[in-house]
């Protein structure tokens, strides 16, 4: 029935070898893999699970060797006598008592002296990123630099990052697998991990590990680590105000008309990019001249790696009956739409419920990863997002059955035009 | 009163309730209720597992569409709690009722009539927690219910208030049977089954209830703390009343960890039971084995805190609770090796129980090693929350337990209902399990490792985990059918099985010296024991001699009790009233008097579940006290009347 | 001696069991070591968030705006409890004199001492109800802060015990009146006053770590 019991032992730990490291083999392939580190942090770990995984394979192959050799060399034979009825054998079972004892303290010193450097505290001249969870979308904020961002997170390759974890309601959990290891959002408790990611440009998947509710599934967020000047040249035109809607040095209500034709074009070319290569708009010269070298630091869809690229289908009964939208018109309306009260946009809405939007323009996703940031995903998304993703808490702002006070197709796709100009 | 004792004689019990659904309402007889927990526990099973096939069809591709993101989520949620608290819980039970008693030499358990009870609020309690599928608010917050996203501020609906009350119920029916059988291993052993005779699987049965009246008290803790929040507006998982979301888990691991070998250990037992009767030895280092049991459950109470690695304790607590979790792959292996100690030279016979026995040892050992992955803390935060961990869990759950269960399940099915099951059906059953198994839950390994989070009810494209995924969803079908073929095996061999002698393994345990199926009362005589494997004494006392605590010489004058010459059903087998496989003469002939079968246990669990019923809409304060007034009515009519009939 | 057990129900019988006492004394004992975690997890709960409470009224200290929205004094009243601490002390020794009647078959004692061990308790439940109804009063509720939480849900919980264990007194003095509970009651006595005892001894842990202990 099965070959010689030897024979047997080296190909089982062939196979579990084989696929286990098979999977690490290519991070093309296995864009999160745990086991091809992307931090000191991550290689801490994965040094830690190398030690975890060879002793564990050595043990599978004693035991399960031993197993299969007893099986087949002492199965039942015709009338062989009754077994010699032992009971038991104080020096073996003492032997491997210790023996697993061995193993393990081979264990745990490693780990142990692990843990205590992993987390120490972070290096003084750390980036201080502070990352809050809501349900379902990340916010970040970059005390240092007076950046808040929410869903991307730009990283400076080489240089230590301190996240400081915080949650506005339940419990989440941050985790760049191809990074480093998660830690847990908890509210009442601010905890704290840092790493310093490597000397790789890179677009890398983030993920809500904790259950969380109905979109934990969508709670998604990318990481993009970028040399020091496109990370500078990132933070310069963070802080710069709106791109369009607002003057940037002087935040006050009351665009400048002037400036919107371009734009408008901008928005309707994005409409019709749309949905295939993603809204990837040449970069326009928009009034900050920040916005010029912003190419340079911002990733646009048809620059990224697959696995950074939402696939999420549209559900199905959503429609759009336009395909481009004024963002001129779009500016007005949303000062005086129901955005306003979730949504910050410098210098023109206060919201703080929702992510901020001042840069909305430049994020390559929208809904926490789930699609990509272009006039159709966006529009339908004010048009209906809890629709779009599951227990949404924005609510449907288009009209509907449901919602007939809500905006028609039009005056959405303006919003979106205009949210879109927000390079 | 106290007539629940270990030998006869009883009252007379004349003929109430005797067949018919009634007689299966009223019956305290262990025996009886062993099998409606078998039955019950396995129908859960098919409804878990059909709900593991959903969650498995959604997540075969990625952006599956088969459920939306709620159901999704209820699925897990339901999947988990069933499996654990509806299924692998309750099958033990099932032996524990079952065998307790008569490993031990007892005609019942301690309480027969607590007993009945505790399978009734087990049943409705169960169905009381599924029943939230008709309102379409199945709980949906995982099986361990995190706060505060379970507090009503952020699940308002009735979801949670099923899952809380559901769980409340469950421990009392759980927390009733611990004690049950606490008391009858302590107080109801035949005369000579010391501590030391006590066959393996009692023993961890015991254990067991140990685990359970000291782990289950602190989740009812937590629960009522959670039900209160939610019903009664206190802060203990009030985050913005200053409440810490930490204390959840604290009280939830510190159930929770004992909790998982509360679902290993008796899987251990059967397995114990299994090897050495098939490998023609005894259990190699019995009183190791007995040893290592206690040890794993005393360390099982140090070690919560290895669920909450990424929750930020500081590097002592994650260094302390890290060490004392590897810790107990001592114990556990010593239980590995020393079932390979008693293969070791063995004369093996590839039964069905013993495939299963066996492939419990290979599986059990892999879900064992990932999880002492898991223990370095650095190393589980890449693995906590991903399906790494839901490969450990299942390889611990389903390669161990359940293969266990199911060992038992084919070893004890001949006493249980006096017929073999299908051998053959039984190695299709084992074959096709074992492929399907690995196919399925080894693929989880790989994807967690790259990256997939748990609990997600869709997943992007490009993210490499689509081929795993793909393999698992075909390998949970074909569990399916492995799963069908065994229910099929089950029920048609009540019928149409093979008639089983009394003993048809050549076992060493005393209950094999019973015929199959064991008469109502067990013993006709309580058996005077003297060794730890009695029936081998009485083939070839030659092959025992060796084995301690096995004095054949043992004089049964000793033990007899009140004068009367007792152990007459290992004295001499030749008793044709006791080896007559079909008609055996009843406890009326023999003058044995049996508890007298009563409702009033069913009636005050129904009391108490219609109780539950009433919070769920709080403001039905009516509801909740018609329940209450049944169950006390039913209790006090339970107390007064007496065990049996007077005469 | 088999004949024996079968004309009536003596302790004689006993000597089928394992360890020679009856099933009911190794049942209620495990049931005690399963109520000790039951309060443990409620007391350690209580003593984790002491002093955690983001607005008043507090146990110990007084307090007043903006922690309270009128200055309130501490809470907790020790002579009062102690008073109630004291009755219930008592109510154990009741019940030790009701046991010993019962075994002796003194009817007359029996009797009076079990109602004295359930009047006992029920003071002590009129005290507790005081407490809870004067602390309602002063502004603390189930749903004030975590001290109000913690609190009512501890003594809350050990109340419905001592309730359970007057109705169960009660029960037993009903049957002492009713035909009379002898010798071969004992057992169901001495199970009652285990619990009973138990239940007096979680007050005391109680009344240390949440009153005295400021
Ligand atoms: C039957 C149930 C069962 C059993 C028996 C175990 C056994 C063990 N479990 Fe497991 N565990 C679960 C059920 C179980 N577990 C469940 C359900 C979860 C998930 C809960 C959830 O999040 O939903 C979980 C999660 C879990 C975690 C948390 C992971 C996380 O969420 O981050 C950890 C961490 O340490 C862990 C560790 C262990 C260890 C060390 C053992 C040890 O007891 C294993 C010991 C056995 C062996 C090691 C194999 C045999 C030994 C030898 C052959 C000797 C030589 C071996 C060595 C020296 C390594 N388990
Ligand atoms: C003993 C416990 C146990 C058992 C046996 C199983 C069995 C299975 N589990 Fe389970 N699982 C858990 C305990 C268990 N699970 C727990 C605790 C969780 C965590 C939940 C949480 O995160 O909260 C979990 C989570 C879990 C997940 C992760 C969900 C998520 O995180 O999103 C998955 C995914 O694949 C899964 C799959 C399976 C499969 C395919 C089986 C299969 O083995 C099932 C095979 C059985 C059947 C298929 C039976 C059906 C039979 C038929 C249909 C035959 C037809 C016959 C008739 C109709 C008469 N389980
Ligand atoms: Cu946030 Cu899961
Ligand atoms: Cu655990």
């Amino acid at each position: 029935m099965a070959p010689h019991p030897r024979l047997r032992r080296v190909l089982r730990a062939a196979l579990t070898a084989g696929l286990v490291f098979g999977a690490a083999a290519c991070a093309k392939e296995f864009p999160n893999s745990t086991l091809v580190p992307h931090s000191e942090f991550g290689r801490d770990i994965d040094y830690l699970f190398n030690i975890l995984f060879i002793g564990g394979t050595v043990v599978f192959v004693l035991v399960e060797a031993g197993l299969l050799y007893t099986i087949f060399r002492y199965r039942q034979r015709e009338g062989a006598p009754e077994p010699k009825q032992v009971h038991g054998n104080t020096a073996l079972e003492i032997t491997w008592t210790l023996i697993p004892a061995l193993v393990l303290a081979f264990i745990a010193v490693p780990t142990v002296r692990t843990i205590f450097r992993t987390q120490a505290k972070a290096v003084p001249n750390a980036l201080q990123v502070e990352v809050i969870g809501h349900q379902w979308w990340w916010e970040f904020r970059y005390p240092q630099l007076g950046v808040t961002t929410a869903n991307e997170l730009y990283l400076p390759k080489g240089r230590t990052v301190n996240f400081a974890l915080k949650t506005q309601d339940v419990l989440h959990s941050f985790w760049i697998p191809a990074i480093a290891g998660k830690r847990d959002l908890i509210a009442n408790h601010t905890n704290y991990l840092w790493f310093t990611p490597d000397d790789t440009t890179g677009a890398w998947n983030g993920f809500c590990a904790e259950f969380c509710g109905a979109s934990h599934a969508n709670m998604r967020f990318r990481v993009f680590t970028v040399s020091p000047q496109e990370f500078d040249a990132w933070v310069a035109h963070q802080k710069t105000g709106p791109a369009f809607g607002a003057p940037a040095a002087a935040p006050a209500a009351g665009a400048a008309p002037g400036a919107t034709p371009s734009v408008n074009q901008v928005a309707t070319s994005t409409a019709q990019t749309t949905p295939a290569a993603g809204g990837a708009p040449p970069t326009p010269a928009g009034p900050q001249p920040q916005v010029a070298n912003v190419s340079t630091a911002t990733f646009t869809m048809d620059q990224l790696p697959r696995h950074v690229l939402p696939s999420t289908p549209l559900p199905k009964g959503l429609s759009l009956s336009v395909t481009s939208g004024d963002a001129a018109r779009g500016a007005q309306l949303y000062r005086t739409s129901a955005c306003i009260a979730c949504h910050k946009v410098e210098g023109v809405s206060p919201g703080v419920v929702g992510p901020n939007l001042t840069h909305i323009g430049s994020r390559t996703t929208i809904a926490a990863g789930l699609y990509p940031n272009d006039f159709k995903h966006l529009t339908l998304w004010i048009k209906n997002a809890p629709a779009m993703k599951p227990g949404s808490l924005m609510p449907a702002l288009g009209k509907s059955a449901t919602t007939p006070g809500g905006y028609d197709d039009q005056q959405v796709a303006d919003i979106a035009a205009y949210l879109l100009s927000l390079k | 009163m106290a007539t629940t004792v270990a030998a006869p004689p009883y009252v007379a019990a004349h003929g109430k309730y005797e067949r018919g659904i009634l007689s299966w309402l009223a019956t305290v007889d262990h025996k009886r209720i062993a099998q409606l927990y078998l039955y019950t526990s396995l129908a859960w099973f098919v409804i878990g597992g059909i709900e593991a096939l959903i969650i498995r069809s959604q997540l075969m591709g990625p952006n599956g569409r088969v459920v939306s993101a709620e159901t999704f989520n209820q699925l897990f949620t339901m999947h988990g709690t069933t499996m654990i608290f509806l299924v692998v819980m309750p099958l033990s039970a099932a032996f524990f009722n079952f065998l307790i008693p008569l490993q031990i030499g007892a005609r019942d358990v301690a309480f027969p009539r607590l007993n009945a009870f505790s399978y009734w609020v087990y049943l409705l309690g169960s169905l009381f927690m599924n029943a939230s599928w008709l309102f379409g608010a199945a709980p949906d917050g995982g099986w361990f219910g995190y706060a505060p996203l379970t507090t009503r501020a952020y699940s308002p609906g009735l979801n949670i208030d099923f899952w809380v009350l559901g769980l409340q119920i469950l421990g009392i029916s759980t927390l009733a049977a611990g004690f049950n059988f606490i008391t009858t291993v302590i107080n109801m052993r035949a005369p000579g089954m010391h501590f030391m005779r006590m066959p393996i699987f009692t023993w961890s049965a015991f254990v067991t209830q140990f685990l359970i009246i000291l782990a289950f008290p602190i989740i009812t803790v937590a629960l009522v703390f959670l039900q209160f929040d939610r019903f009664f507006g206190t802060n203990f998982y009030t985050t913005a009343a200053g409440a810490d979301p930490l204390l959840w888990q604290h009280l939830f691991w510190l159930f929770g960890h004992p909790e998982v070998y509360i679902l290993i250990l008796p899987a251990f037992g059967l397995v114990s039971e299994v090897v050495p009767t098939f490998s023609r030895k005894p259990l190699f280092g019995y009183p190791v084995m007995v040893y290592s049991l206690i040890l794993i459950a005393f360390l099982g109470f140090g070690v919560w805190a290895h669920h909450m690695f990424a929750v930020g304790m500081g590097p002592i607590a994650d260094s302390v609770f890290g060490v004392t979790t590897m810790l107990i792959a001592i114990p556990t292996g010593v239980k590995i090796f020393n079932w390979l100690g008693t293969l070791w030279g063995g004369s093996l016979r590839f039964t069905t129980p013993m495939l299963f026995a066996i492939s419990l040892v290979a599986l059990f050992t892999i879900g064992g090693i990932s999880g002492v992955m898991h223990s370095s803390p650095p190393a589980d935060l890449q693995q906590t929350d991903s399906y790494f961990i839901v490969a450990h869990f299942h390889y611990v759950l389903f390669g161990g337990s359940l293969m266990g269960l199911y060992a038992g399940t084919y070893y004890y099915y001949p006493k249980i209902t006096g017929r073999m099951m299908s051998e053959k059906l039984g190695k299709w059953h084992f074959w096709l399990n074992l492929v399907a198994m690995n196919l399925t839950f080894f693929p989880m390994h790989i994807v967690g490792l790259n990256g997939m989070p748990r609990r997600i009810y869709t997943y992007d494209a490009n993210q490499g985990w689509e081929t795993e995924n793909f393999l698992e969803t075909v390998g949970a079908f074909l569990l399916a059918i492995s799963v069908a073929i065994f229910l099929y095996n089950l029920i048609v061999s009540r019928k149409r099985g093979e008639r089983a002698a009394s003993d048809p393994w050549g076992a060493p345990t005393i209950e094999w010296s019973l015929p199959s199926p064991v008469p109502e009362y067990n013993y006709a005589q309580i058996p005077t024991v003297t060794s730890r494997y009695p029936l081998w004494d009485k083939k070839s006392p030659e092959l025992t001699r060796e084995v301690p605590h096995t004095k054949a010489g043992e004089r049964r004058i000793d033990v007899a009790m009140g004068g009367k010459q007792t152990g007459a059903t290992i004295e001499t087998p030749s008793d044709t009233r006791l080896n007559a496989e079909n008609a055996h003469p009843s406890a009326h002939e023999l003058g044995i008097h049996l508890p007298t079968p009563t409702l009033w246990p069913l009636c005050a669990a129904i009391g108490l579940t219609v109780g539950f019923a009433g919070l769920i809409w709080h403001e039905r304060i009516s509801i909740m006290i018609l329940g209450a007034v049944i169950m006390v009515v039913s209790l006090y009519a339970w107390f007064l009347t007496p065990l049996e009939e007077a005469h | 001696m088999a004949t024996a057990s079968v004309a009536d129900l003596t302790p004689v019988e006993h000597h089928h069991t394992s360890t020679g006492l009856d099933n009911k004394k190794i049942g209620i004992w495990a049931f005690i070591g399963s109520e000790c975690l039951f309060f443990m997890s409620l007391i350690s709960t209580y003593l984790i968030y002491k002093g955690r409470s983001i607005k008043g009224p507090f146990p110990h200290e007084t307090c007043g705006p903006p922690l309270c929205d009128v200055p309130r004094n501490a809470i907790l009243n020790i002579p009062i409890t102690s008073a109630s601490t004291f009755v219930l002390l008592m109510s154990s020794l009741f019940m030790v004199l009701a046991h010993s009647a019962v075994v002796r078959g003194d009817r007359k004692h029996s009797k009076l001492w079990l109602a004295g061990t359930a009047i006992a308790g029920t003071i002590f439940l009129g005290f507790q109800a005081y407490e809870f109804t004067s602390f309602v009063h002063e502004g603390l509720k189930l749903s004030t802060n975590l001290f109000g939480s913690t609190f009512f849900t501890l003594t809350g919980f050990h109340g419905a015990h001592v309730t359970a264990g007057v109705i169960w007194l009660i029960t037993l003095l009903f049957i002492d009146i009713k035909r009379g509970l002898g010798p071969r009651d004992a057992i169901n006595v001495d199970i009652c006053a285990l619990y009973w005892h138990f239940v007096d001894v979680v007050w005391i842990a109680i009344f240390t770590l949440v009153y005295l202990i400021k």
